[in-house]
């Protein structure tokens, strides 16, 4: 072949000689293979291949799964699916997007329909690329582009499921809504297949569960004619349904915290507090998810997304709040279990704590007198709980508080929970390059400062309280199913810690909660059922500084985003309670007259109910064998 | 280490770095085309890309034909042993596309960590062959630690579960064992292990895996799935006839049937706008390119760079054959790309590196002194 001159290290080619010989009989011979297969591909064969080309029978069609449904704790639908009918427009022998929307226009116009367009029609369309053009038509549309499909080349009708949120507002920010995957997403995980045009969830459960409920696309191979329309099918895999999602949550809970709170800014979190179940969650204002369905308009996103309200913020997940006084039962646990206090310590409250020359006033102007811990809570006295923060100090209040889950997320089955904020020494450090001042634990001891707490962590941590100690991960999930009804996976309770505090003490504050509703002078007094099985506690969360004379807090009242956020937590029945309600009140005022009345009408509506299937176990029953009927 | 040499430079291997540059540009033309109907305006383009990547690609030729190739035979288990510790970290900190494991990020690139593996196995390979040679064929005792230095990495891609890669390294250890040479009572063994070891093979592929093989054999079995991309590959190729049907006019491609048409597939794109003279023109290319391998092979001055040079070329040669086969239908659908033609960055990276060691071989034939 080559010649072969001379070489190193003793290395000699010419033993490899007919090895090199060899090999190059092996290329040759596969790449002339190559060659004969291409000759007979396009040569001999390329007449009848080129014909199946040019005719584009066969084409690939994806078929979209149904998306999974979402029920409430009782089973009933609050996500459905129904059919829409969109029409779209592939530039094939027509490529005049333009001149086919003035046709349709025009066929609309005599019986005076107006086109609603999705998108400006660009000039610039891709051959053969679908363009939609009109969303979630009307039967009278869909008639009519049906009739004159011989005169709208390329005009074609698609039938698309959309979501159908039940609940509307009610359930808007916990259940979400769904959207045209982005390109982002599709870039990000393309291990689930995704492809442009899916819908995939974008908010709420929908996003959280999206992988479930999602389902698997099938696909059909379809023979189309010229004009593009399918004449055959050459066979499908079809779609996978997504899981439907069971919840915890119970409707009627949702709906009575969400009457309760009328228009007012705020939110309202409901536990279960012998598993950690989130019976209802409401934040307000709200919008309607509907608007979402088949993409929602660019003028109804821009006024949502701009309105100064924020409507779709989920506030009991993320509105962050001071607690305010219901931050006291946590301050008093501390207190008893580093053996600062007895139930039996006193202190002396003449309506104001000097702390060198700053003085903090208890909100009784004239003092509570001698109190101890059980009048304290149930009066709420500001002073004494400002001698608790004085003995804890920051660190230890903030340690015990880390216990009752506050200070950072608890894990709900929610995208965006925030954590709240829960200061340290070395907090303040670190963010502010400051020293902490003992000025700033004694605001703490009242839950004001630098606290933040989400109305969830609000419920989570007096859940702790009533179940004697342990903090449950909050689930809005309760399980999955296919979508023919068989149970894929169950969510179990998920203990994540046990409070640092001993039974006996938890039973003082507990005794304590209690007397706040329903003993003379109590702060919660608008609990107080005839049962007198409530126990709560209110609060009252500055929202600017803190002004502690009393004709600047009177001034303070003039501008309404300027007033204080009314905050009641309570459970119910004491003793063994299987309810938590926590509700948040933005700019309402005091936290006993203006939240503790939606709390007691969810109180209300639970025990009514109770009572009812008490009496009617059957009706109950009857309601369980009806399940969920599929669409 | 680096000896700027004139020689270097008086001897360059013109040929081949014109050739390979021909070859990629071709690729590029083709990129655009097979990008053209998918181009979405927010991203950059696969054929921007793509140059980006050729030009990295340059500077890799570069790296790896300035410095004497028996440093990098030196050094040899060093850079194996790197690239083997990235397939690990494909575990750790990969991205999963497709269903597969391959790519981890660097410093915002994504790289292929089994695309340098072909590489590093070649050096590893010639290293160990170079530093333990006979006058006899190999006993299976022998080649132990080569068929190790395979079998990590082999094992590690399969899991990914990457077929197309594994596959290409069993294939370059045979070829270079061929080439070294094995005893022939150790050939029949080897043979007969071989034949059993395909049954426990089957059990340890994936289930996609075992479809496309599956499928190969009879592409009726899934019309929806890899039939479907064998049936469109070959409805794209058959229909570019004799002279194609011109740049950017493919139908089958433009209209998106075409499955992976940019990586894959690239090569029935090409086949399609430039039938069947595109396409003996490619591959004779194709084939010159291989044969100038073995002629730098041959005329090697020592034994390590015939190794080098040897693996080297195989890689090109059986990446064009599997591929190619595939897309022509005539082969299983297994993941491997077409050398300097399908789009993605660690092939084209690695393959000019490749490239630029082969030269670097060829031009110091004129250097090496005799000792």
């Amino acid at each position: 072949m080559w010649k072969i001159g001379n070489r190193l290290g003793g290395y000699d080619p010419d033993r490899f000689r007919h090895k090199i010989k060899l090999l190059f009989i092996i290329v040759s011979v596969a790449l002339s293979l190559l060659v004969i297969r291409l000759w007979y591909l396009q040569v001999t064969k390329g007449g009848e291949l080129r014909q199946r080309s040019e005719n584009n029978s066969v084409r690939l069609r994806k078929i979209k799964p149904m998306r999974g449904l979402i029920l409430d704790e009782g089973r009933r639908i609050i996500v459905d699916n129904q059919p829409s009918f969109d029409i779209i427009f592939v530039p094939n022998r027509t490529k005049d997007m333009r001149n086919v929307i003035d046709k349709i226009k025009g066929l609309y116009a005599e019986r005076s329909l107006t086109f609603s367009s999705v998108s400006s029609p660009s000039s610039y369309v891709k051959p053969f690329v679908p363009v939609l053009l009109e969303r979630n038509v009307s039967m009278e549309k869909l008639a009519v582009v049906e009739t004159h499909a011989l005169d709208l080349p390329g005009v074609m009708t698609e039938v698309t499921p959309v979501r159908q949120y039940l609940n509307g507002e009610m359930t808007a920010q916990i259940i979400g809504f769904t959207g045209e995957v982005s390109r982002e997403e599709l870039d990000r995980n393309s291990i689930d297949k995704l492809t442009a045009g899916d819908i995939v969830g974008k908010f709420g459960i929908e996003k959280f569960l999206d992988s479930h409920l999602r389902g698997i696309s099938g696909a059909e191979q379809v023979e189309v004619n010229v004009a593009g329309k399918a004449i055959r099918s050459l066979g499908r895999i079809p779609a996978t349904a997504g899981d439907n999602v069971v919840l915890t949550i119970d409707s009627a809970l949702q709906e009575a915290a969400w009457s309760a709170m009328g228009d007012r800014g705020g939110a309202v979190a409901v536990l279960d507090p012998r598993n950690g179940a989130v019976l209802a969650l409401v934040s307000s204002p709200s919008f309607d998810p509907n608007l979402f369905n088949g993409g929602i308009s660019y003028d109804d996103w821009e006024t949502l997304s701009n309105d100064p309200r924020h409507p779709m913020e989920n506030r009991s997940i993320s509105g962050q709040y001071p607690p305010g006084s219901t931050y006291k039962a946590v301050i008093a646990a501390a207190a008893l279990e580093e053996g600062l206090i007895t139930p039996e310590t006193t202190f002396y409250c003449n309506g104001a704590f000097e702390l060198g020359d700053r003085i903090f006033r208890c909100w009784q102007e004239k003092g509570h007198g001698n109190v101890n811990l059980h009048r304290a809570i149930v009066e709420s006295c500001d002073v004494y709980f400002y001698n608790l923060g004085k003995l804890l100090g920051v660190d230890r209040i903030a340690a015990y508080a880390r216990a009752f889950g506050l200070g950072a997320p608890l894990g709900i089955d929610l995208p965006r929970e925030k954590g709240g904020l829960i200061p340290t020494k070395q907090w303040k450090l670190s963010r502010f390059r400051q020293s902490w001042q003992m000025g700033e634990t004694i605001s703490l001891a009242i839950g004001q400062g630098f606290n933040l707490v989400t109305p969830l962590q609000l419920a989570n941590a007096y859940a702790t309280l009533a179940n004697g100690g342990t903090l449950y991960r909050p689930r809005l999930v309760k399980q999955l199913e296919s979508s023919d009804g068989h149970v894929i996976k169950v969510y179990p309770p998920e203990k994540q810690g046990v409070l640092p505090v001993r039974p006996e003490n938890i039973q003082i504050i507990n005794q304590g909660l209690w007397g706040a509703v329903n003993e003379r002078g109590g702060t919660g007094y608008i609990l107080k059922r005839k049962e007198q099985d409530v126990c709560g506690k209110t609060g009252t969360a500055q929202v600017i500084g803190l002004p502690q004379d009393a004709k600047a807090r009177k001034a303070k009242r003039v501008s309404v985003d300027f007033r204080d956020h009314a905050l009641f937590v309570c459970f119910a029945p004491y003793g063994n309670p299987e309810i938590v309600v926590a509700v948040i009140l933005e700019n309402a005022g005091h936290g006993g007259s203006a939240a503790a009345p939606v709390a007691r009408k969810v109180i209300d509506t639970y025990f009514a109910r109770k009572q009812l299937t008490k009496t009617q176990p059957q009706v109950q029953e009857a309601l369980e064998v009806r399940g969920i009927t599929k669409p | 280490m680096i000896k700027l040499d004139r020689r270097l430079l008086l001897n360059f291997d013109w040929t081949l770095f014109i050739l390979v540059l021909i070859i990629s540009g071709i690729g590029l033309l083709n990129i655009y085309s097979a990008g053209f109907s998918l181009t979405d305006l927010r991203q950059t383009p696969f054929y921007v890309k793509q140059l980006q990547w050729i030009l990295i690609g340059i500077v890799g030729m570069a790296f790896a034909f300035f410095i004497d190739y028996r440093f990098f035979g030196r050094h040899a288990y060093i850079l194996y042993g790197i690239s083997i510790i990235l397939l690990l970290a494909v575990f750790a900190a990969g991205y999963e596309t497709k269903g597969a494991q391959r790519w981890i990020f660097i410093g915002g690139f994504t790289l292929q960590p089994s695309e340098l593996v072909k590489l590093t196995i070649i050096l590893a390979l010639a290293r160990y062959f170079d530093r333990h040679q006979f006058d006899r064929g190999y006993h299976l005792t022998e080649l132990f630690i080569p068929f190790l230095i395979v079998l990590v990495p082999f094992l590690f891609i399969l899991r990914q579960p990457d077929l197309g890669t594994g596959l290409i390294l069993l294939i370059l250890f045979l070829s270079i064992v061929f080439y070294v040479g094995l005893d022939w009572k150790s050939l029949l063994i080897a043979a007969a292990g071989g034949l059993i070891l395909i049954p426990i093979g089957w059990y340890f592929l994936r289930d996609y895996q075992r479809e496309r093989i599956l499928t190969f054999f009879s592409p009726e079995r899934d019309p929806l799935g890899s039939g479907y991309h064998i049936i469109q590959s070959m409805i794209a190729v058959g229909s570019g006839g004799i002279f194609g049907k011109g740049f950017l006019k493919g139908s089958q491609t433009q209209l998106k049937f075409l499955p992976e048409q940019q990586t894959d597939f690239v090569f029935s794109v090409f086949a399609e706008e430039w039938g069947f003279l595109g396409g003996i023109v490619l591959l004779v290319m194709f084939f010159f390119l291989i044969l100038w391998g073995l002629k730098i092979m041959t005329h090697s001055k020592d034994y390590l760079g015939a190794l080098i040079a040897l693996g080297i070329t195989m890689l090109i040669f059986w990446e064009v054959f599997i591929n190619i086969g595939m897309v022509l239908g005539i082969l299983p659908v297994v993941g491997i790309p077409l050398p300097f033609l399908s789009y993605g960055g660690s092939s084209m990276v690695v393959l000019m590196t490749a490239v630029g060691l082969l030269m670097n071989i060829s031009v110091r034939r004129f250097i090496l002194q005799s000792s």
